[in-house]
């Protein structure tokens, strides 16, 4: 069966706690606005569909890969380290190497916050390409925005002038939910949800 | 879909903070503190009965004040 706009999906793998929020809206906002579909595994909320199908569907339905490992490692002693990113991103790269067809054309982008941090816990990855965010929106607008016109070879707007526009969504999304809606805060709203605001918000506003 | 409306605002831009004008891509001006930025936006949007909002380090809003001459302005939210 053809999978459906390959070309343009990106799978995000990324946490979605409230402490990424900002950095996985930023990376979202960035894949949209130059022309590409974010693909998250909290788009689809079949309760009968077991993660791991979800995530494997999502995989081999994109070209792209984002897979932000910067979270993977605990924050404070006797947590645990989390292993779903990682694990995903496996997934990923082996999709690439061991399917073949289109899948070996996949494009994966590695994030960590910290320049050579991941090498302690994930050595196989040594001598990727894995860029660093530091756990800054503006920065990471500009390495997802860079790689995408890199690796697609595309002219694209600086990732100074996305951020910009981001700043834009950002009011646009506090008038609309705060002001007109009536919730206490933007960050109440579900991720979900301000994905839609903000698929309409480019859709109409983009120069 | 909210209509356009002219405001201002203070963005993180690089290594400072960036006074904006809502809808342009680029800066009207750069300065190094988000005080300094405040202060220079602020007045601007008074002068051009503005929406002024300023924008934390992650691009959320941290607050917004209205200087429209709406007969009804929405009240400052902080």
């Amino acid at each position: 069966m053809p999978v459906k706009d390959f070309d343009r999906n990106v799978f995000i793998n990324c946490p979605f706690d409230d402490d990424y929020r900002q950095l996985l809206l930023s990376v979202v906002f960035t894949v949209r606005y130059l022309g590409y579909k974010p693909r998250l595994s909290i788009e689809r909320a079949d309760s009968a569909e077991n993660r791991i199908d979800k995530i494997v569907s999502l995989i081999n339905e994109s070209k792209f890969g984002i897979h932000d490992l910067s979270r993977i490692v605990s924050t404070e002693e006797n947590q645990h380290f989390r292993m779903n990113m990682p694990f995903e991103l496996g997934i990923d790269f082996g999709c690439k190497k061991l399917k073949g067809g289109k899948w070996s054309s996949k494009q994966i982008l590695v994030l960590e916050k910290e320049r050579y941090r991941y090498q302690k816990a994930l050595s196989d990855l040594s001598g990727s390409d894995i860029k660093n965010h530091n756990d800054d929106p503006e920065t990471l607008v500009a390495v997802v925005r860079d790689w995408l016109v890199t690796t697609e070879r595309i002219r694209a707007i600086s990732g100074n002038r996305i951020w910009h526009q981001y700043n834009d969504f950002q009011a646009f999304l506090y008038d609309e939910l705060v002001e007109k809606d009536g919730h206490d805060s933007v960050d109440d709203v579900q991720v979900s949800e301000i994905i839609m605001l903000m698929e309409t918000w480019i859709r109409d506003r983009k120069p | 879909m909210s209509k356009k409306q002219n405001s201002q605002h203070v963005v993180k831009d690089d290594d400072g903070w960036a006074v904006k004008k809502g809808g342009s891509m680029r800066a009207t001006r750069h300065f190094d503190t988000q005080q300094e930025a405040i202060e220079w936006a602020r007045n601007v949007a008074k002068r051009q009965k503005a929406e002024f909002y300023i924008h934390g380090k992650d691009g959320r809003i941290r607050s917004k004040d209205s200087y429209g001459n709406d007969a009804n302005p929405p009240k400052d939210k902080r």
